[in-house]
């Protein structure tokens, strides 16, 4: 019980209120502890009154909540001004002068009640040297009353004036009869003397927007306007300014108010000992009894839906489920059940996104989590058959993680990762072959003979795109050489299969991806990758090859396999050594020959690449087969790749991203013409890949064959750079050098110089 | 006006009462004259309808327009004719709309059951729950008819929040922070719907007598010029003593 407060009530009622006190509160130990206290002194009854006895029963009786310490439902409320032109609620003119309290005793309340921190407006009636002296006209905030006639003085010292801009004499900006708010700095309550500022820092946290100073008299406050012509009317009663105010007839002001005085209104206070708050359970709340009656409501359908489903009526169970969920969204049965029926008919995705709704609600639902490892497995084979082995494997994963025991989940998992360390295996051998085969150091006699070979297998040939692969190919073949020579083995496969990553990346973003993301899946797990060396002659080649494939579509494509390999695997070359760039300084290709090689690359590399075969036939085989290789992520290099492009294929295969993108090129004429930058990032990606070993086999390749490899490579180097620079490879992104950049817009804008032109 | 007892909504009401010790027994004694029942009834359904309104969240004011509502329906007619609990649900329900605080039926009808049948299921969506909902919107149709569809009603709650505010500002800051005078007043307020004195005093006088108590209750002191302030609001001395009587009358109830 509060003591203070209770003495305060004593002496207010006498001694006859602790009588009743002591009589009614006998029981209450709290009213015990401090009985002695208050027995101490004696009272004397101030005001004198009927009705005395009532009212001292009714302190007496309910004296246990009035007095309770909870009682009081709020810590001290900051006094917020309201808005000027705001009214929320009726601005009344100060109390006191419709009561007409007494000049002396006005007077005294002020000198008693007003503090530092409160606003006053008054008038300056002189300026001295040290200050001037406002007559207060009324108050401004924090205290509401009365003082126009008191006609109090405060003075505003000098220090307490800021400086207004250029005047040097801060005083001189303000002339006699200004009206000025300040705020009440000190109060020398005995001499009465008040001294205002005019610094913001005066002012309490709450008023601290208020602005001090000079005034105008159409911002005096509502309530003294309102007071002035109280003063003026004689017929202005309480009652009559108040309903004539707007803020009277807001609606809301009573909530409005009740917040500002900081009663609740959700939690009422009440003197009843029934209808106390705390006495009421939370669960007989309309609240939470709606959302149990929603929940058993909601079962009911399920159960309903249940049944139909377990008859075949699969519609019928959809829309009791479908109900149940009106009824109480997120209940966890019908999420289960709904997921169950879409797991049935195969919507395997809604299924998941249901069941995972489930268990977020209710993480230990048996059911939810069986079905959702088993839905999870599905959709996991599903997306093998898709190859798309990295989120196949993620959701093995995710189900074992729910379901420990989940015997289908292992399985599928082992099978998984077999499947994908088979594809790596392969990989490093296809990488080891070219390692060995990479250590011929080629001349560019020789990989020019090669090229010509290769140019006569293909049928379907731009002249001008020879030309241009020709260029390119002795430019990428000496690069290439020059690469191989200086690079190690492993360093060799990287740059080739940076290359050839670049160059894929460059085709097709699809193709890429899909390639690539295999790739990456396969290089995420090997963490081998090391950047090529700067010097490598390969690159010069790969630049050349690789820029050589055109964005075109499936007749580019075909071209692709048709128009001499050497081109191609020159323009792949030195695309894909233009993408490696930051690693080799392959940039010696001049831009042009890069662009057009980027051009044509990143839309027919990959195809290109890919087939090096002779016609496109063969070339749809070798991507059919390379399709299928890719399917199994089986990227050993020996595949069923028609005759003469087996040993490139072999290469290819290793990088199963060529092998994508190729059967997704033919498959899918996504020739977009990803934007450069894009293409860009894929190179960037690629080369900043040094982590996957099909880039080695692939610049391997590349030095064997260039131009069908190159191709491939670069598709596959593209594919898979451009997966798993997207994927995973965020970590393998490399910054490319400028002097990249340049060649990459440079290559866009020829590619789009090349799209235009031959489709054959 | 015909008895409106439908088979339906008395059942359903009665149903929802529950055994025949439920909380609206009839008094034990036969000593209590009818009139006095009759009070101690109505006192006991407006403590059901303040009880609602907070298991309802509703804010004070729909409350007081529910009491008000119950009270003047009860002037016009008699107790024994109408079920009283569920004339106090469709005055709940009516007050919500009225007030703009707009309660559902359902609701109101789970917080009923609960007060009636504690610890209780919910109800299932099944005949009697659509029963109950009827009788509530019939009853609530039956007292807008029984009060000529003048169902708005000006409440002391808005006089008394600026009459504290003006008293507030008479009083010295610190003494008035460490005396819940609003909390009282408040409750006070709210307290005094149970009985019949919100339908036979004005607004401002209610708001006046109230605070006064509350005042009193802690013997704050506040300044007194040429009138209290309590006149200021239009309240003759004789009136304030007779409300601030009934005022705390119903308290000690």
């Amino acid at each position: 019980m509060d003591r203070d407060l209770l003495r305060q009530t004593l002496s207010h009622h006498g001694q006859s209120l602790f009588t009743h006190l002591k009589c009614e509160q006998s029981e209450n130990p709290d009213f015990k502890a401090i009985e002695p206290d208050l027995s101490k002194a004696s009272y004397q009854r101030k005001y004198g009154g009927e009705d005395n006895a009532l009212v001292e029963q009714f302190i007496a009786r309910k004296a246990d909540i009035l007095f309770a310490p909870s009682w009081k439902s709020s810590a001290l409320l900051e006094d917020v001004l309201e808005e000027e032109g705001e009214e929320p609620y009726a601005i009344m003119p100060p109390l006191e002068q419709f009561m007409e309290v007494s000049f002396e005793e006005r007077r005294n309340l002020l000198y008693r009640d007003i503090e530092r921190g409160d606003i006053v407006i008054g008038r300056i009636n002189s300026i001295r040297d040290f200050g001037f002296f406002v007559t207060l006209i009324c108050m401004g905030g924090g205290l509401e009353r009365d003082i126009e006639d008191l006609e109090l003085t405060a003075l505003c010292p000098l220090r307490d004036v800021p400086s207004n801009g250029n005047h040097d004499d801060p005083l001189s900006y303000y002339q006699l009869n200004d009206l000025i708010r300040a705020g009440v700095k000190d109060i020398d309550r005995y001499h009465e003397k008040i001294t205002i500022s005019l610094q913001p820092s005066s002012l309490g946290p709450n008023l601290m927007n208020l602005k001090l100073g000079v005034f105008s008299r159409d911002d005096l406050p509502l309530q003294y306007s309102r007071s002035v012509r109280v003063a003026n009317d004689n017929t202005e009663t309480y009652e009559r300014v108040l309903e004539g105010s707007l803020g009277y007839s807001n609606p809301s002001n009573v909530e409005y108010l009740l917040g500002k005085i900081g009663v609740s209104d959700t939690q009422p206070p009440s003197l009843m000992r029934g209808l106390q708050s705390k006495h009421f359970l939370e669960e007989d709340f309309a609240t939470t009894i709606r959302k149990k009656q929603s929940a058993s409501w909601a079962l009911k359908c399920v159960r309903v839906g249940v049944d139909h489903f377990k008859s075949g009526r699969h519609v019928e169970a959809m829309n009791e489920y479908n109900k149940a969920l009106e009824i109480d969204t997120n209940n966890v049965e019908a999420l289960v059940a709904r997921g169950a029926l879409y797991a049935n008919k195969g919507s395997l995705l809604k299924a998941i996104t249901d069941f995972e709704l489930a268990l977020e609600s209710c993480p230990t639902h048996r059911n939810a989590k069986k079905y959702l490892c088993q839905t999870l497995v599905e959709r996991g084979g599903q997306l093998e058959e898709e190859e798309k082995l990295v989120t196949a494997e993620g959701l093995y994963r995710k189900a074992l993680a729910l379901d420990d025991s989940f015997q289908g989940a292992k399985e599928a998992l082992k099978k998984i990762e077999l499947l994908i360390q088979k594809s790596l295996k392969l990989r490093e051998e296809a990488a080891a072959k070219e390692a060995e085969k990479a250590k011929n150091v080629e001349t560019s006699a020789e990989k020019l003979r090669k090229i010509l070979k290769e140019e006569k297998r293909y049928i379907h040939t731009n002249p001008s795109e020879r030309m241009k692969r020709k260029q390119r190919r002795s430019s990428s073949s000496s690069s290439s050489s020059s690469s191989s020579s200086d690079r190690s083995s492993s360093g060799r496969r990287k740059s080739k299969k940076k290359k050839r990553k670049h160059r894929r990346s460059s085709r097709g973003k699809k193709h890429q991806q899909v390639s690539s993301r295999d790739n990456r899946s396969v290089a995420d797990d090997e963490e081998e990758w090391y950047p090529a060396p700067p010097n490598t002659s390969a690159s010069f080649l790969d630049q050349k090859s690789s820029v050589v494939r055109p964005f075109e579509g499936p007749e580019r494509t075909e071209e692709g396999s048709q128009p001499p390999s050497k081109g191609r695997s020159h323009s792949y070359h030195s695309l894909s050594s233009v993408s490696d760039a930051p690693d080799n300084s392959r940039f010696e290709d001049d831009p042009f020959d890069a662009s057009p090689q980027r051009a044509e690359g990143s839309k027919g590399k990959g195809v290109r690449g890919d087939k090096t075969s002779d016609g496109d036939v063969k070339d749809r085989e070798g991507s059919r087969g390379q399709r299928k290789r890719q399917g199994q992520e089986d990227q050993s290099g020996p595949q069923d790749v028609p005759s003469s492009l087996e040993k490139v294929k072999h290469r290819r295969m290793s990088s199963s991203s060529a092998g994508s993108e190729h059967s997704r090129k033919s498959d899918q004429y996504t020739n977009d013409l990803p934007s450069q930058s894009h293409i860009s990032t894929y190179r960037r990606s690629d080369s900043g890949k040094y982590g996957s070993t099909e880039r080695g086999d692939k610049k391997e390749q590349e030095r064997g064959t260039r131009r069908s490899d190159g191709g491939d490579y670069r598709s596959s180097t593209d594919a898979t750079r451009n997966g798993k620079g997207s994927s995973a490879g965020g970590s393998q992104k490399k910054e490319l050098p400028t002097n990249l950049l340049d060649l990459f817009s440079q290559i866009a804008q020829f590619e789009k110089e090349k799209c235009v032109k031959p489709k054959k | 006006m015909a008895r409106f007892i439908t088979p339906g909504s008395m059942g359903a009401v009665s149903r929802l009462d529950g055994a025949p010790g439920g909380k609206r027994g009839a008094p034990a004694l036969d000593t209590d004259t009818d009139s006095t029942r009759e009070i101690k009834t109505h006192f006991r359904v407006c403590r059901f309808i303040m009880e609602t309104g907070v298991k309802l969240g509703m804010r004070s004011v729909p409350v007081a327009t529910a009491c008000v509502l119950y009270h003047r329906f009860f002037q016009c007619v008699s107790v024994t004719v109408y079920e009283p609990y569920l004339v106090a649900m469709s005055c709940i329900y009516l007050a919500g709309k009225v007030e703009e605080q707009h309660l559902r039926t359902r609701d109101i009808i789970n917080v009923c059951h609960r007060y009636f049948h504690s610890s209780s299921e919910p109800l299932n969506c099944d005949g009697e729950f659509w029963d109950l909902r009827d009788s509530v919107v019939q009853c609530e149709l039956l007292v807008l008819r029984q009060l000529n569809f003048h169902v708005s009603f000006q409440h002391p709650h808005k006089y008394l929040l600026h009459y504290l505010l003006s008293v507030k500002s008479l009083v010295n800051r610190h003494a008035w922070s460490r005396t819940p005078v609003a909390e009282t007043t408040w409750a006070l307020l709210r307290d005094c719907y149970h009985g019949t004195m919100c339908v036979r005093h004005a607004p401002q006088h209610i708001a006046i007598a109230t605070l006064y108590l509350a005042l009193l209750s802690y013997g704050v002191e506040v300044p007194v010029g040429e009138r209290e302030w309590w006149q200021v609001g239009g309240m003759s001395q004789h009136r304030s003593r007779v409300l601030f009587r009934q005022v705390h009358d119903n308290g000690p109830f």
